[in-house]
């Protein structure tokens, strides 16, 4: 009797695993900054990734199979970031990768090529546009790197475009000055020498930069040099409490600069933090923002309900460029399956299948986007909004939207 | 009959070749010569998650045998290991790509240009010494950081430097499969030199230095010799640690290499025991290990219907990250002289079971 019993439960456990493994799923990994250094902004985009994957599931998934993914918190340590790769390839086999910063996206290039794994970062470094190496100044290329959106130096170059026309259409003359504003550090210097580059052909004076911690402190002593150099326009190429202290310590001294910022050192979030002082402060973007009434944010919004049922929550832009960077994967990862299946090699060709390409549901909420297989700058256009705070409110419109041209010397660059 | 078996009871060393030696017994000694042998099997059996964590106990373990030399063996301080383990990094895929050197070659020499510079920083060592010496190698953390930062001729600057795999004879060591013999080759000749190091009279005039400066002194050892000497040996290593994390990841960027490495690795010397070669290997082993096995405990319970929702996600976070610095605390609190000690007490343990006292 026992062993009939111990019989049929062995079949139905062998049932049981090879229905397991018959199960149509695909594997993603998911590294995220939820602790770290860059966990100011680093959680947005986290949760836009997330939703979006938790929400591409509930919805039938990749055509019907299922993104397993996991979302690990590496708190922007190298180390653990390989750890974590290294385990979803070899145990998970992962197809493809939703990455974060600076750091961990350059530890992993070399292996994502090898391995054939797509990643989707979020580190908009310009050498990662240049796949096959075309531009001589290139160090390496990175044939499996992804991202949504302009990179630094293109977005730097974007808000350099637009500080010449508003020098001009305020009626100024001579040459104004332009200032890079930042930690002398790999993420703030990613665009400093391309833009100082743009901007002298655009006949700006291109000031010493000035050097401002990444950690939040008191900045009045880099105010003064910004005031006393009499600095038109000044980059800041920080992000977080460190764009706080800079702006309250100049407000203070009563520096007359018009700053502009990178992506990450814009938001509703830090504008509410700084407060008053927030004034004509210019930062790019790549989607919409939250109340902003465009088609594709409804879905947006429903994916904001995954992990916020009110659906009351705001988001941040950094939330929808995590779905934007999601939604591309999956769309490029559905081509896959119809072209020979769900591996790393096929999703990258998926990122190629189409042009000028807005995922389905998201349009307007992400830029149509264009990769080829020589040119990884899958945008170009860069929106330009202006925060301010008036009366307690945090206001923020747009000003411009600039298309920059795919200059082959500006690939990888 | 004593030479085969573990240590008998009692203490038989009648010669100073004895009380040297490194390899206590023959049976030791074939246990190692075993577990190296096993460690080369390793990539038979273990996936490239294991080897890849095999391969930064590696790299990592060499670096802070070196910080250990410099702060357990000779007493000194530094907090700027991290940046010269970053200097060995962009100075080996430096070496390579500017001079064409194979790779190989290049490793070592990254150390002795390290070496180099570790000297160079290390010169206050021969004036001051405690929390003085201890900010003069914060300056040489700062210093050098920036340094990549602005150096584009060594380290690429911003966009940092691509370094090529380990090649010897045409075959490329460029999986987790083949780079851990590379790394397992460094790791053992590193430690062994190490150990070795320390029975010499520069390794005793090392300890004598830590112990005693000024009867080091009277005894005729030359202080500002042996601190430089001691700086230069650390810089070597974390050199080499630096090269092999550079050419196992193909790409060097400067923002891998800041003060909280150069504390981690102070952390590994004191969770090991300070003054100790093993020691070290066990606190490299710990520090790498912690944080991989709280992500395994947070991943099982992400593996429940609850736990993989962001909210959960996020709460387990901070708390694997507390949990990473509450186990440190309790290891100075409870373990102040490391791993090695306690592997010692259990080494006595059985030795004299069941007769503790």
């Amino acid at each position: 009797m026992n062993k009939v019993l111990l019989g049929s439960l062995s079949a139905v456990s062998l049932a049981v695993s090879a229905a397991a493994q018959a199960k149509d799923e695909v594997f993603v990994g998911h590294l995220a900054d939820l602790s770290g250094p860059t966990a100011f902004v680093g959680k947005y985009y986290a949760d836009g990734v997330r939703d979006s994957l938790a929400y591409i599931n509930k919805n039938g998934g990749i055509d019907g199979t299922t993104v397993n993914f996991e979302t690990i918190d590496y708190a922007y340590k190298v180390p653990q970031a390989i750890g974590a790769y290294k385990k979803w390839k070899s145990r998970k086999k992962m197809v493809a990768m939703q990455g974060w910063g600076t750091a961990d996206t350059e530890a992993l290039i070399s292996f994502a090529a090898k391995d054939k794994i797509p990643v989707y970062s979020a580190s908009y470094s310009g050498h990662l546009t240049d796949p096959m190496g075309k531009n001589p100044h290139t160090k390496k290329p990175a044939p499996y790197n992804f991202f949504y959106g302009a990179s630094y130096s293109d977005a730097c170059r974007a808000l350099v475009k637009w500080a010449a026309d508003d020098w001009k259409a305020k009626g100024n003359k001579g040459k104004p000055k332009f200032t890079h504003i930042g930690a002398n550090h790999p993420f703030p210097n990613a665009p400093k020498k391309a833009c100082a580059e743009y901007a002298n052909e655009l006949g700006f004076e291109v000031m010493p930069s000035v050097v401002v911690s990444m950690k939040p402190g008191d900045f009045k002593a880099q105010c003064l040099t910004l005031k006393n150099s009499g600095s038109n326009y000044g980059y800041i190429g920080n992000l977080g409490g460190s764009v706080l202290s800079l702006v309250k310590s100049c407000k203070t001294v009563g520096t007359e600069i018009q700053l502009m910022s990178n992506i990450w050192g814009g938001d509703k979030e830090i504008f509410n933090a700084i407060g008053d002082g927030v004034k004509d402060y210019v930062f790019p973007t790549m989607t919409p923002f939250w109340t902003d009434k465009v088609k594709g944010m409804e879905l947006v919004r429903e994916i904001s309900k995954i992990s916020d049922k009110s659906g009351q929550k705001a988001r941040t832009h950094h939330y929808v460029r995590g779905v934007c960077s999601a939604f591309y994967m999956k769309e490029a990862m559905q081509w896959a399956k119809k072209n020979g299946g769900i591996t790393g090699e096929n999703i990258k060709k998926g990122m190629y299948a189409v042009k000028d390409w807005e995922p389905k549901g998201l349009e307007g909420a992400c830029m149509p986007a264009t990769w080829t297989a020589e040119d990884h700058r899958g945008i170009n256009t860069v929106a330009i909004y202006k925060g301010n705070y008036v009366n307690g409110e945090v206001k923020v419109d747009k000003v411009d939207e600039v298309t920059l041209e795919r200059r082959d010397d500006w690939l990888g660059y | 009959m004593s030479t085969t078996s573990m240590r008998p009871c009692g203490d038989f060393r009648t010669s100073y070749q004895q009380d040297n030696t490194i390899f206590e017994t023959k049976f030791i000694w074939l246990l190692a010569i075993a577990s190296v042998g096993l460690l080369c099997l390793a990539p038979l059996f273990l996936d490239e998650y294991f080897l890849s964590l095999a391969i930064q106990v590696s790299y990592l373990g060499i670096a802070a045998l070196g910080l250990n030399i410099l702060v357990g063996f000779t007493g000194q301080i530094s907090l700027g290991h991290g940046a010269f383990f970053g200097f060995g990094a962009f100075a080996s895929a430096w070496i390579n790509t500017q001079f064409s050197i194979p790779v190989f070659f290049a490793i070592p020499l990254a150390g002795f240009l390290t070496m180099a510079v570790g000297m160079m920083f290390g010169l206050p060592a021969a004036r001051i010494k405690g929390l003085y010496l201890a900010i003069a190698t914060l300056a040489a953390q700062f210093i050098i950081e920036d340094f990549f930062a602005r150096a584009e001729w060594f380290s690429g600057g911003s966009a940092g430097a691509m370094a090529e795999s380990v090649e010897i004879f045409g075959f490329l060591f460029d999986t987790d499969q083949s780079f851990y013999y590379v790394a397992i080759f460094a790791l053992v000749t590193m430690y062994l030199w190490g150990s070795n190091l320390m029975r010499t009279r520069d390794g005793r005039a090392f300890v004598a230095v830590r112990d005693h400066y000024l009867s080091a002194e009277i005894m005729g050892i030359n202080l500002t010799k042996y601190r430089l000497l001691s700086f230069g040996v650390s810089a070597f290593y974390a050199g080499i640690g630096g090269a092999l994390y550079g050419h196992y990841l193909g790409y060097v960027s400067a923002e891998g290499f800041t003060i909280m490495l150069s504390i981690q690795f102070l952390a590994m010397c004191i969770i090991g025991g300070l003054g100790s070669v093993k020691g070290t290997l066990m606190g490299v082993v710990f520090m790498v290990m912690l944080p991989e096995s709280l992500e395994s405990v947070v991943g099982i319970m992400k593996e429940t219907s609850w736990g993989n929702i962001p909210a959960v996600v996020d709460g387990i976070a901070y708390l694997k990250e507390m949990a990473i610095g509450l186990v440190i605390i309790l290891f100075l609190i409870f373990e102040p002289e490391g791993l090695a000690h306690r592997w010692a007490q259990i080494k006595n343990y059985w030795k004299f079971y069941p007769f503790s006292y």
